[in-house]
């Protein structure tokens, strides 16, 4: 079994988002940036089913030189070698085509990632990925097992929860509960020093650029109203916050 | 909520400690900077999945005795088996015997982020390791081969067993006896309280470390040997070794930790292996304190940077009362006695959190095989400090939040008033802070007619030599440097031994404020690299650290330089 997990350098979730450069750009400064929490769910299960059916996980980060540290951890975790793809990942279509690039040249079993990055959160690189191999891609997983050449998932629907099976290779897109996240050992934190990380050169160029970036506005003070004074409460709705 | 500042930790780790020299010794040649940033994640990690989410819970269902067996809260089984499978646990052990050789400063770091989200939990493992380094240093190959893979990976526990009903500060007092067999074992008799993690249903056997005379040895601390004596047979631990819990002490905190009345060889059937030499246990049991006493010390600093974080995020919600001339109440954060008491549990935490990494590559460079003799004396000296001011400024600090709360802070609906019942043990045990306080007084800074004194000198002055004369607080310090090796020489010059060491404790209190005054010097030496958020609240926080903590360095000396003791 050959998986290939792409992971997303993402800002920690408790980080200060500022913008810099007229707003034009993601100031990174103090800034520290973490797996991508869904990619990390993909990567712990993806080292299980190494674990059960023996074979090879490659992690892949499309990221300037920055992203190592967050490459050396999943290395850490327990993955076998990685890729960097040096390129800022401009935008969803740039990233999918560097994953599609780096599958055509391996035979993949499984390419998982998460099922959207929690910076900009699009959703879509899994899609593009499988629209660019031909093959199919399947979001939200939280449950994956192999058997054989089939893989037996269950997804998350609107309303409930879907169990199916495909047949391999797959490219899916993946969230909790599918595995437990991993926790990076001695042993794996000391090894990853030695683990192949190979750095390659993007093909094609992004299809986008920023204007500029705005932060939502700032959530405003809380009132509480005692339930007995619903009176006051739609006078405030009309009058101060003029939303009746 | 983040209970610590990765920022902080990774400021004195990287800008301001040896660690970036250490890390090119061929000892340390495993790690290098990112190895030690994902130690630390681990230790994050491991804190928010196996301690945080246990910390109410371990504290409302403390250990239970029933039928002569002690249970202990199940989130404490995960952790354990994390800190082992993690390799957290053996990590600054040598690699021969299953470790890392993971820096003690990096090691440090990793502890004190888990300990800022409960004491109670890593206090087994920090026992567990003190007893392996013990069977390391003095164990023969037999005991090495039969304990330390075992304990290093947590099949086995471990604990250690000094204190006895009689004999609390004054171990010369012990009476636990130890009879020599023929077979070259020794039977052991007697009883031992207040034993951390002395009993549990964690592991298939505990392995007690335990203090006894053996018959016919001296009278007092020269007769008293250091004892292996496991909880069952190592050979079968379905066997029973006849170590009985005989109670537990029910403790106002650390509840998670239960405190064990133990009776060894009530039956007659407890066998005990000598570790090391005979007569030689307290020099031999001292080398597991120092490391255990530096461990306590940090656990204060831990609780107060987790009340100094708890409390600020309060001060930014609450809104009470207004700033005069204002009209409207305020967030709390904004009077100046709330911000007073906030900047001081911030000072007390990232000033002594340098102290104790300073100390901790003190160790890294012994293992590095550099200067030997003369970083273990400066660790000698300064570990009984680092304990002392952790402990007792942690209990202030953590006194500090609760404040900050008002009534809220005294409600178990926040976790500062479980936090001030876990603090308040740390002056008590792995000596008290008195006793810690003589050992600086009446031994440290007198040893080979002062020499660890003047090497802690030497490595002030080398920082002072750096800092520019406009350096704000460069004269403060020296003047009270000074004024402390005026107090010393006139302290040392006493014939009276009882009217030296009467007020040790004031004595500690100086030296610590100066040794974490010259930290604060140190960091700010290194703080270029860091960003302008950093620095601004570095300026604030060595401020008020210079202007209210350090200024009680005139006060102190005032105290120690009169000529009549009233307590004499
Ligand atoms: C929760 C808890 C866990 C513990 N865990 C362990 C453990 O795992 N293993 C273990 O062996 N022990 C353990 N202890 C015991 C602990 O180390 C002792 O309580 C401590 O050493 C003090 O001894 P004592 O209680 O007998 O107090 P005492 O020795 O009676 O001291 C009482 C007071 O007198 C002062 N005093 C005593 N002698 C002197 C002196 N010569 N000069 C000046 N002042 C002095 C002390 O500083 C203290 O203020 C634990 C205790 C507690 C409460």
């Amino acid at each position: 079994m050959n998986i290939l997990v792409c992971i997303s350098s993402v800002p920690d979730t408790t980080a200060k988002i500022t913008f810099k450069d007229d707003n034009t750009t993601f100031n990174k400064d103090g800034v520290t940036h973490i797996i991508g929490p869904y990619d990390d769910y993909a990567l712990a299960r993806a080292i299980e089913l190494k674990e059960e059916l023996g074979g090879t996980v490659t992690v892949l980060n499309v990221g300037t030189a920055e992203t190592e540290p967050q490459i050396r951890k999943a290395l850490a975790i327990g993955a076998d070698e990685a890729i960097r793809v040096d390129a800022e990942p401009t935008d969803s279509f740039f990233v999918a085509e560097q994953i599609a690039a780096v599958a055509k040249e391996n035979s993949y079993d499984l390419i998982m990632m998460g099922r959207e990055t929690t910076d900009y959160n699009s959703g879509v690189v899994h899609g593009i990925v499988g629209q660019l191999l031909g093959m199919p891609s399947l979001s939200p997983v939280m449950e994956l097992n192999i058997d054989g050449n089939t893989a037996k998932i269950s997804r998350e629907i609107e309303g409930g929860k879907e169990k199916l099976e495909a047949t391999l290779p797959l490219i899916l897109g993946c969230q909790e509960p599918i595995a437990e996240w991993k926790i990076a050992s001695m042993r794996g934190i000391m090894t990853a020093r030695k683990k192949p990380l190979n750095v390659r050169p993007a093909v094609g160029e992004g299809l986008t650029s920023v204007s500029s970036y705005s932060l939502p506005p700032e959530k405003g003070d809380c009132k509480m109203i005692p339930a007995e004074e619903a009176e006051k409460l739609i006078d405030l709705l009309q009058n101060e916050a003029k939303v009746l | 909520m983040t209970l610590f500042s990765r920022k902080h930790i990774d400021f004195l780790l990287h800008e301001v400690s040896d660690l970036p020299e250490l890390l090119k010794e061929e000892y340390f040649s495993g790690h290098d900077r990112e190895t030690a940033d994902m130690v630390l994640d681990t230790a994050f990690e491991i804190a928010q999945k196996e301690i945080e989410p246990h910390f109410v819970d371990s504290d409302q269902k403390e250990a239970n005795y029933e039928n002569g067996e002690v249970k202990v809260h199940p989130g404490v089984h995960g952790f354990v088996k994390s800190q082992a499978e993690s390799g957290l646990l053996s990590a600054t052990f040598p690699e021969e015997v299953g470790g890392s050789q993971l820096p003690e400063s990096v090691a440090g770091a990793a502890a004190f982020i888990e300990l800022c989200h409960s004491n109670s939990f890593p206090m087994y493992t920090d026992l567990l390791s003190g007893c392996v380094k013990l069977i390391n240093s003095f164990g023969t190959t037999e005991q090495k081969e039969t304990y330390i893979s075992k304990m290093l990976t947590a099949n086995w526990m471990g604990t250690m067993c000094l204190t006895e009903p009689q004999a609390g500060s004054s171990l010369a007092e012990i009476n636990t006896k130890a009879t020599p067999q023929n077979d070259g074992t020794y039977k052991i008799d007697g009883q031992k309280i207040f034993i951390s993690a002395g009993d549990h249903d964690i592991t298939e056997n505990i392995i007690h470390l335990v203090l006894a005379r053996i018959d016919g040895a001296p009278a007092g601390a020269k007769g008293i040997s250091l004892f292996i004596v496991p909880k069952n047979n190592p050979k079968n631990c379905s066997e029973s070794n006849d170590v009985k819990t005989i109670g537990l002490f029910h403790k106002m905190g650390q509840k998670a930790t239960p405190a064990v009345h133990l009776a060894f060889g009530a039956e007659g059937k407890c066998t005990g292996y000598l570790l090391g030499k005979p007569n030689q246990g307290l020099p031999q049991m001292f080398k597991m304190m120092n490391s255990s006493r530096l461990g306590v010390g940090l656990t204060g600093l831990a609780l107060s940077s987790a009340a100094y974080y708890t409390s600020n995020q309060y001060a930014h919600e609450r809104k009470q009362g207004r700033i005069p001339g204002g009209n409207e109440n305020v967030l709390i954060a904004e009077h100046p006695d709330v911000k007073r008491m906030l900047l001081k549990q911030k000072a007390i935490h990232e000033g002594g959190l340098a102290l104790f990494i300073q100390v901790y590559s003190y160790l890294d460079w012994q293992k590095a095989g550099k200067e030997i003799e003369k970083y273990a004396a400066l660790t000698e000296l300064l570990t009984p400090v680092c304990k002392f001011y952790g402990s007792d400024q942690g209990y202030h600090s953590v006194n500090e939040g609760l404040q900050v709360l008002g009534g809220y802070g005294y409600t178990s609906d926040f976790p500062l008033e479980q936090m001030a019942r876990d603090v308040r043990i740390l002056s008590i045990y792995e000596g008290t802070n008195g006793i810690q306080a003589q050992a600086v007084l009446g031994r440290q800074v007198q040893v080979n007619g002062g020499a660890p004194f003047q090497l802690l000198r030497a490595e002030i002055e080398k920082t002072l030599s750096h800092l520019n004369d406009s350096c704000l607080f460069k004269r403060d310090f020296e003047t009270s440097f000074k004024k402390l090796q005026q107090v010393t020489s006139t302290l040392l010059s006493k014939q009276n031994p009882t009217e030296l060491l009467a007020d040790a404790t004031l004595y500690t209190e100086f030296l610590s404020l100066i040794c974490v005054g010259w930290q604060w010097l140190k960091m700010s030496l290194a703080t270029e690299q860091m960003d302008t958020e950093f620095n601004e609240s570095f300026k604030q926080t060595i401020g008020y650290f210079f202007r209210y903590e350090f200024t009680k360095c005139l006060y102190l000396s005032e105290i120690l330089l009169k000529e009549n003791k009233i307590t004499v």
